[in-house]
């Protein structure tokens, strides 16, 4: 869960400066979204072929994030500021309300804070190091206090240009998760009724 | 008499001798109106579960400390831990969530994992849909919420005791681990719990004492550096402690107000400063006395009985109030003389009384034992010390002012002498027909515990702030399950489990924490072990793998391995440390709890008992209530039994025809009290009850004391009479003024009852004693 959380922080912190630098503002605002396809490939050890996953998402800013997994099969993870949910081929698998997310709160407050390129809330739990040029940039994130049980991961690389193009996660065991993303766009269009209904699933 | 007064003497150097000793020791009180209740052994099992999970609950205390900003609360809040659990006042339950307990709890389950499903899990296989089980496993796998971790897919791969744990029921779900401590966010605030038990008794004066100095020194220290910390309490020890400091309070200021109104009254009639000595000389002794012997009998004292015996001043008064008002009598007389003319009545209403508080004895509530015990011995002293003391100590004459203090007795007497048409009489008693039937018509019984104890508003307001914030809801209802073994008793909780479900999506409990839902019984492991090899080891597991690309399988525990026990999961220390909390021991076979939270309907829990063997609802408060309405009856029932008492003595004394007129007062008095009350909308108590038991007995004082009287002698006495009744009033007429409703209930049934018996004693007057048997 934690772990889920910190990568959606870096997913919109790394577009924080990616936006902020560009050519021009393309700062995502309130009433803007990104959309975008992603390629998931989870490598875990003791298995033949890491396990791939695809699918799109929508990230609205003020809303909150939706991940469809399309391939193998559908599965649906929508997280607001009211809690989580997940749909697997329709039917309702999880449902986590913000009450039983206490941090969820905190981590929002990291992510206004990653949204406009400020680095400086990640910095508390994490040493930072970023490299390269506007075009191609490289983070890499590192956990402050190594042995800390609730910090899932050893380390978190993020390479991007004018949007994060992969996300490298690696486990203490050697496990790790890739993401790539493509296809992405940032729209001034409203919410189509299908996004703004799964948003509304997380509430009560 | 010389010889009887040095050993009276002896006794009660004694008696203060020993009450010095103890107070130097140290006194204990308790402080528990439950305390107070009778010990019913109707069913040992029972009243044994309830003790066990009322005494757990009662130790159990959570604070919460709250602030701003994370890491000064967090600093705060250890602050604070540590000064309860270094003295040992405090031992805390929520340090055992560190980030050891997880490993713990899943290398306790781990090798029973086949036996183990989750509800939705069990269901999907019963119905025959192993594939939804396995589709709910690839979408943790898959998503971005991914439990995915090799080693475990090897050994697990439907990731079912993931699953299962998942769904353990959790108390304070609202809370979560932050290194190392219980925490949540509400709002702006960063809050954390301080959960556990304290180490001693929440109703000993000494402990409530010690650990609420070491909390509020500790808040206060905190609170020097940030201002804004916010500390909530939730406890039975808090409220003990509040509850005593309030009753405490009150026994001073109503003792002192008591004392004081005494005081003033005797030097405002003898105007003389002696008389106001050997008043106090008799209530000294009396109070001395019986305090002393009582701490000898029960070895500690309640307080609400220390209230309720602080107020007998008003009816020790009585004796030497009679003795002491002979000296306004015309005949005057040396003090032996004085004595001689009272003695029969006060020995005689000493004997009476005695009986009507004896009759508590017959009630097995330990508290009133104190009580009567309390009142009894310190009547008894008192006579003793008016009888053999008092005209010692005398040397008053008659004083100037005499006449006109007796003319103030004789113009309230004087209104029952005047002659009247017999329609006042038959009109007087319409009237007092018609109150009588006005209130009893009003008459209505309330039993319930909960309104009778007085709870601090600020402490009540904390409370429902901590279980808003922890979603905890503090329900004491429970059902206990009793069976011949831990397995039997484990089935038992699965069946009433399934009932429990439909409930609580109705809303009628908001959740439960059963023993099995942590450790299912053996026949449900088998049965579950069953199930997963039927359903998932088949082809579906092929193609799961397939799913997965995932090859090599560890091979799965042997299906006749041993499945996990209860004494397993409770010795696996940390792990599942409430739990040891729903198994009670010193029963024959299983003593279980299940606990519920939030109930909102106790007769739909009460139906999903009904028909499972061994399976009873247990609600304490409500219990109380109703052992309370229980002893209501009784109380009448003592009522009528120290009435019954009490009249063949009379009868002995005044013969067939005017004996009716001794008890007449009384008894109009114990009638007319409670259908007065009834008419201001006040609920008939237990407590009412027995404060109509003492009204019949003071009552009966005054009627004797008249009927023990010469007609010119009549003014005296009832001078003695009335101020007898003001002493009385100011003692157990201001228990009216209690906070705590069962003190109220009393001292205002006690101020009515008095009063009356009072206004009606003159009634008394025409009774005819028969000649003196000796002199």
């Amino acid at each position: 869960m934690r772990r889920f959380f910190l990568l959606l922080a870096v997913l919109l912190a790394g577009l924080g400066p990616a936006l902020a630098e560009g050519p021009t503002d393309k700062r995502l605002s309130e009433g803007q979204v990104l959309r975008g396809q992603f390629l998931q490939e989870r490598h875990l050890q003791g298995f033949a072929n890491p396990l791939r996953s695809e699918g799109r998402f929508v990230l609205a800013p003020g809303h909150g994030l939706i991940w469809q997994t399309e391939k193998p099969f559908a599965i649906t993870t929508v997280i607001t500021a009211a809690g989580l949910a997940q749909e697997v081929n329709g039917n309702q698998t999880l449902k986590l309300e913000a009450s039983k997310l206490p941090f969820l709160n905190q981590l929002y407050d990291m992510l206004s804070g990653a949204l406009t390129g400020d680095w400086a809330k990640l910095e508390a739990g994490f040493t930072v190091t970023r490299s390269g040029d506007d075009q191609h940039w490289q983070v890499a994130l590192k956990p402050r206090k190594a042995d800390d049980p609730g910090m899932p991961f050893q380390a978190l690389d993020v390479t991007g240009s004018a949007f994060i193009d992969e996300i490298l996660l690696t486990k203490p065991d050697g496990d790790f998760d890739k993401l790539a993303f493509h296809d992405q766009a940032i729209s001034g269009q409203p919410l189509s009724e299908a996004e703004a209904a799964a948003f509304a699933t997380t509430g009560p | 008499m010389r010889a009887a007064a040095l050993f009276w003497l002896l006794l009660v150097l004694a008696a203060a001798l020993y009450l010095g000793w103890r107070l130097h020791e140290g006194l204990r009180f308790r402080t528990d109106l439950l305390a107070l209740l009778p010990r019913e052994a109707q069913d040992a099992d029972a009243q044994h579960a309830n003790d066990v999970v009322t005494a757990a609950l009662s130790r159990q205390v959570m604070i919460m400390v709250g602030g701003p900003d994370r890491d000064q609360t967090r600093a705060a809040a250890t602050a604070i831990a540590a000064a309860l659990t270094q003295p040992k006042l405090m031992e805390l339950t929520t340090d055992s969530f560190g980030k050891d307990r997880l490993r713990r709890i899943g290398e306790l389950y781990f090798p029973y994992r086949r036996g183990l499903l989750s509800a939705q899990d069990r269901q999907s296989l019963l119905e025959g849909k192993p594939e939804a089980v396995s589709l709910r496993a690839l979408s943790q796998i898959y998503g971005l919420v991914g439990m995915a971790d090799a080693k475990l897919l090897q050994r697990d791969p439907y990731l079912l005791l993931p699953d299962f744990l998942t769904h353990l029921p959790v108390p304070l779900s609202r809370l979560s681990l932050d290194d190392g401590l219980l925490a949540l966010r509400d709002g702006g605030d960063y809050w954390i719990l301080l959960a556990g038990q304290i180490t001693g008794d929440p109703y000993a004066l000494a402990f409530q004492a010690a650990f609420g100095d070491a909390l509020d020194d500790a808040v206060a220290a905190q609170r020097q550096a940030h201002a804004d910390l916010q500390v909530l309490r939730l406890g039975a020890v808090f409220f003990a402690k509040a509850g005593a400091e309030q009753a405490m309070g009150e026994t001073s200021t109503i003792g002192l107000v008591s004392v004081l109104g005494t005081v003033l009254l005797v030097l405002a009639i003898f105007r003389a400063v002696r008389p106001l000595g050997l008043t106090l000389v008799a209530i000294g002794t009396g109070v001395l006395v019986s305090l002393s012997a009582c701490l000898l009998l029960f070895g500690e004292l309640h307080v609400l009985a220390l209230l309720f015996g602080v107020s007998l001043i008003g009816v020790a008064v009585d004796y030497s109030l009679q003795y002491l008002s002979e000296i306004f009598a015309l005949e005057g007389g040396a003090p032996r003389e004085r004595l001689r003319r009272v003695w029969l009545g006060i020995t005689l209403a000493t004997a009476t009384v005695a009986i009507g508080y004896l009759t508590m004895f017959l009630a097995p509530f330990p508290g009133l034992h104190q009580i009567a015990a309390l009142a009894a011995i310190g009547l008894a002293a008192s006579w003793a010390t008016v009888m053999l003391w008092l005209p010692a100590l005398d040397h008053s004459r008659r004083p100037r002012h005499g006449e006109r203090v007796l003319s103030w007795a004789g113009a309230f007497l004087g209104w029952w002498l005047r002659p009247r048409s017999p329609w006042w009489g038959w009109g007087g008693a319409a009237l007092l027909l018609l109150i009588a039937v006005g209130g009893w018509v009003r008459f209505h019984p309330d039993d319930d515990v909960r309104r009778m104890q007085s709870l601090s508003g600020p402490l009540m307001a904390e409370q429902d702030r901590i279980q808003q914030l922890t979603g905890a809801t503090g329900g004491t209802q429970f059902f206990l399950v009793e069976a011949a073994d831990d397995e039997s008793a484990l089935q038992t909780e699965e069946a009433l489990i399934d009932r429990l479900g439909p409930l609580l999506a109705e809303g009628a409990l908001a959740g439960f924490q059963a023993p099995a839902q942590y450790v299912p019984s053996a026949a449900r492991q088998r049965q579950n072990r069953e199930l997963v090899h039927r359903e998932l080891d088949g082809p579906l597991l092929a193609q799961h793998l397939g799913q997965l690309g995932l090859d090599q399988l560890e091979p799965p525990p042997a299906e006749d391995a041993a499945f996990l026990t209860l004494d397993q999961a409770v010795a696996k220390e940390g792990a599942l440390g409430f739990l040891g909390s729903l198994l009670l021991t010193g029963g024959k076979g299983a003593l279980h709890v299940v606990k519920l939270d939030g109930v909102a309907r106790p007769d739909a829990l009460a139906g999903a008992a009904q028909g499972l063997a061994g399976v009873r609802l247990i609600d304490p408060a409500g219990d109380f209530s109703q052992l309370l309405a229980k002893y209501r009856h009784r109380a009448l029932g003592l009522l009528a039994l120290s009435a019954a008492l009490m009249t063949p003595l009379l009868i002995w004394r005044y013969g067939w025809k005017t004996a009716p007129r001794v008890i007449a007062p009384p008894l109009l008095a114990v009638l007319l009290a409670p259908a007065l009350r009834a008419w201001f909308g006040a609920s008939f108590t237990f407590f009412d009850g027995m404060a109509l038991v003492l009204v019949l007995s003071v009552g009966v004082d005054y009627s004797i004391f008249l009927a023990e009287t010469s007609a010119q002698r009549q003014r005296v006495t009832m001078l003695a009479v009335a101020m007898a009744a003001a002493t009385a009033l100011l003692s157990f007429g201001l228990l009216a003024l209690s906070s705590v409703q069962a003190v109220h209930a009393f001292g205002t049934t006690m101020l009515i009852g008095i009063l009356l018996a009072f206004l009606f004693s003159p009634l008394a007057r025409t009774a005819r004693p028969r000649p003196e048997p000796s002199r």
